[in-house]
């Protein structure tokens, strides 16, 4: 078998790669994390068009799918970007594609529209909200909640709404996260009245699962890539013993284990991509081996990085920083490397009669 | 705190070293290759009266504590023996203990002066097919036909039948169905492996291969009252009081082999000449060697603990089941570690490591498998919910 990326897909990297080193610098991103200012990227980012690529053009997008969308997810993994509002609204748009005019307010305006459910655990319906006489309930933790204009709320009776942000009876609460890269906050409704979304929640749900883990997974190897080239860059500088630390074959070897995870995190999450945007029967499964594999990987590789880069990498001033709890952050973000493990053994023959959970 | 030997351990120590160091590894091999038991060697122990160190003074023995049998078990693995060796000898050390503890009087003075001398060999029939971790599900059933048991049903695994004279056999008297406590209506036995009446056949496996494991297929072995360990009914509790030392004495030989696995490690890291340089002079080499070093010392002083708890009748589970759990994990790493260290060389027979790996490996799953030691810390140390 062979698959790469087509010469569109490689071209929409450098592209939005380049995009990134000039928007995204290191001193820029510090300021924006300082400030607690993720608007000003998320804007700026809206403006330049990216929130549509990796959407179907009748959405208002500008075609291509998951696999673009990893590659982007990665990227902004990558330089460590303020991207939730993105992925929160990636993960909304199988919800939205049952509702065009939402859709293209997204895709082509760039308005943030977010799923409202935990952001700790895999999306499921098991927090949606009472609907008789307007919702009724909070959800925490949703992720970009701050961010969000509109949000796709689950409901009791097993259907999604689309309910506006901004409203009295629409109350959120920000989270102070140690990922300052990322926003979550709590969102209490107070009988609110939202349009209903036609379609089957569960069945969207599902497709929101399986785009996170992709998602998430692409981004914590865009996290690791970053590490790992801070990382060699580092060894070969630093000197003790009147050599480069990275000399050492003890550093050496710890090093090229990240390496290797990287790869193997690369061939996953692609195929992963590839494998939900063509709703294989396999899906499921790539996606949760992506999902507990890549972000556990990473979270042991930003451990590698730290004890690597000694004492500067455990100081503020440093940027691994910035990536290591970035990396943390994935390891939990839509559900934990145990979370997506149960799904994948759900799946296997362990036990006679317990096969397809 | 005291972490020195006493006298006696010191002597011990340093004995059973010099006489197990008389056995070099060309016996072992080739015994292990042969597949035949190291009698020269058991003679050996038993002739300097190390079979009887652990068994009362009043019959013939020592009467030293699982601190001085786990010293003697350790060096004797270390020896360069590993698990052939210490297998020979192993229920002679410490296996009588339940017919020690719970025998009659008249039990006791038939077998255990013989188990002394050397010219008793025992095994130990607990596991079956259907049986494994799980003790309390044996099927092997004795019924009670006046002065006698007749005695039907398989054990598998057992090791040295072929060369035993007697079996310490756990069965049932009452059907698990029968019993309000599935440990009850379970009886031990200490008898003659009557070959009329039970075939022994050794299983084929991966190493150790001087002394034999086997399934044995029992077809109304008659056994006499008088064979009986102690009461009807409580054979499971008697085994039950010995498996703490035991899962000492299992450390200890793990403790052993992992010791000279990294012994032959060191020496091969400093000679084998690679790229124009020892081997050894690269961390990738060395540091893995001085991990094992770190995680062996680690796990001897865990065991060290438990055997001391153990002779002051002291409550000794917790470190018991640990140092079997971090010795097995510290011995195989250093086998294996061994075996990486001497490249190609380290999968031929020639260097020994292959035959410290195939060993080590055992003691991560008998006994009992590490598995099982997380359950019992899980539960009955941690308090958290049984999972099984
Ligand atoms: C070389 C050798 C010599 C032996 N000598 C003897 C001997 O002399 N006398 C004798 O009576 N027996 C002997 N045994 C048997 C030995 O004691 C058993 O192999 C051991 O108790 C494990 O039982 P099993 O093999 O049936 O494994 P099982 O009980 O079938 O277990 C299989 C696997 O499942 C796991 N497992 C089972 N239950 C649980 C649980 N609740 N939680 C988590 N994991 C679990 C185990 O850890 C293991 O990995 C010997 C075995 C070997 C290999």
């Amino acid at each position: 078998m062979r698959w790469e990326l087509s010469a569109e897909q490689a071209d929409f990297r450098s592209v939005l790669a380049d995009w990134l080193t000039e928007v995204c610098a290191p001193e820029t991103l510090r300021s924006w994390l300082d400030a607690g200012d993720h608007g000003a990227f998320e804007e700026r980012f809206a403006a330049d068009g990216w929130f549509g690529v990796g959407s179907p053009e009748d959405l208002g997008g500008e075609g291509g799918g998951l696999v673009e969308l990893a590659l982007a997810a990665e990227e902004l993994g990558r330089r460590g970007a303020p991207s939730s509002a993105w992925l929160g609204s990636m993960l909304a748009l199988p919800a939205l594609a049952r509702d065009a005019e939402a859709a293209k307010t997204l895709l082509a305006d760039g308005m943030t529209t977010v799923l409202a459910v935990p952001s700790g655990a895999a999306p499921n319906g098991r927090h949606a909200l009472a609907g008789d006489g307007g919702l009724r309930g909070a959800i925490s933790t949703v992720l970009a909640a701050t961010r969000a204009r509109r949000f796709v709320v689950p409901v009791e009776d097993g259907t999604l709404q689309l309910v506006e942000a901004g409203q009295d009876a629409v109350r959120v609460h920000g989270r102070e996260l140690t990922d300052r890269t990322r926003t979550v906050g709590d969102v209490e409704f107070d009988g609110v009245h939202g349009t209903t979304i036609p379609g089957d929640a569960a069945e969207v749900l599902e497709q929101a699962a399986l785009r996170a883990a992709v998602l998430v997974s692409a981004d914590a190897l865009g996290v690791m890539e970053r590490m790992l080239d801070e990382t060699v860059e580092y060894a070969g500088q630093r000197r003790q013993f009147g050599v480069p630390i990275g000399s050492f074959q003890a550093v050496k070897h710890a090093a090229a284990e990240m390496l290797v995870k990287v790869e193997s995190a690369r061939s996953i999450v692609y195929l992963a991509a590839a494998s939900v945007e063509a709703g294989l029967d396999d899906a499921p499964l790539h996606a949760a081996a992506a999902k507990a594999q890549v972000c556990g990987a990473a979270a042991v590789a930003a451990d590698t990085a730290l004890t690597l880069h000694g004492a500067i990498g455990y100081t503020w001033e440093h940027d691994l920083q910035i990536f290591y709890k970035r990396a943390k952050l994935d390891a939990q973000l839509f559900g934990s490397v145990a979370e997506w493990n149960e799904r994948l053994a759900a799946r296997l023959e362990l036990l006679p009669g317990m096969s397809q959970g | 705190m005291d972490f020195e030997l006493t006298d006696d351990q010191a002597t011990i120590r340093d004995a059973v070293r010099d006489l197990a160091g008389k056995f070099d590894d060309q016996y072992w091999m080739e015994h292990d290759r042969d597949k035949e038991f190291p009698t020269e060697f058991y003679d050996a122990l038993a002739s300097g009266g190390w079979l009887g160190i652990t068994t009362p003074e009043e019959y013939g023995g020592h009467g030293f504590g699982i601190t001085e049998a786990s010293i003697l078990i350790e060096e004797v693995a270390k020896s360069g023996g590993g698990m052939n060796a210490a297998s020979s000898i192993h229920l002679s050390i410490f296996g009588m203990h339940p017919v020690i503890k719970h025998g009659s009087e008249e039990l006791k003075q038939r077998t255990l002066p013989r188990i002394v001398d050397g010219s008793l060999h025992v095994c130990f029939g607990v596991t079956e097919p259907g049986a494994g971790l799980d003790t309390t599900r044996i099927t092997t059933f004795a019924k009670r036909e006046g002065d006698h048991y007749r005695i039907n049903g398989r054990k598998v695994w057992i090791s040295k039948a072929m060369e035993s004279e007697k079996v310490l056999l756990l069965t049932r008297t009452q059907k698990v169905d029968e019993v309000a406590k599935k440990t009850d209506g379970m009886t031990l036995f200490l008898t003659d492996l009557d070959r009329s009446k039970i075939d022994i056949r050794p299983i084929p496996k991966m190493g150790r291969n001087a002394v034999t494991s086997n399934e044995l297929f029992i077809d109304d072995l008659i056994v006499p009252v008088e064979d009986r360990v102690g009461e009807e009914g409580q054979g499971f509790k008697y085994i039950l009081d010995g498996l703490n030392p035991e899962r000492m004495l299992v450390a200890a030989e793990a403790l052993g082999i992992g010791r000279v696995a990294l012994d032959r490690a060191v020496t091969y890291g400093n000679q084998r000449e690679v790229f124009g340089r020892q081997i050894g002079m690269n961390q990738g080499i060395q540091f893995p060697l001085a991990d094992s070093l770190a995680h062996l010392d680690a796990a001897e002083l865990i065991l060290r603990k438990a055997t001391w708890l153990y002779d002051q009748g002291k409550p000794c589970g917790r470190e018991a089941n640990t140092a079997k759990y971090l010795c097995a994990e510290a011995g195989f790493q250093a086998a294996d570690r061994a075996l990486q260290t001497h490249g190609g060389m380290g999968y031929s027979e020639e260097y020994n490591v292959a035959r410290y790996f195939r060993e080590a490996r055992l003691m991560r799953i008998a006994p009992l498998s590490q598995e099982m030691v997380l359950n019992y810390l899980g539960s009955h140390v941690l308090g958290l919910p049984r999972s099984y």
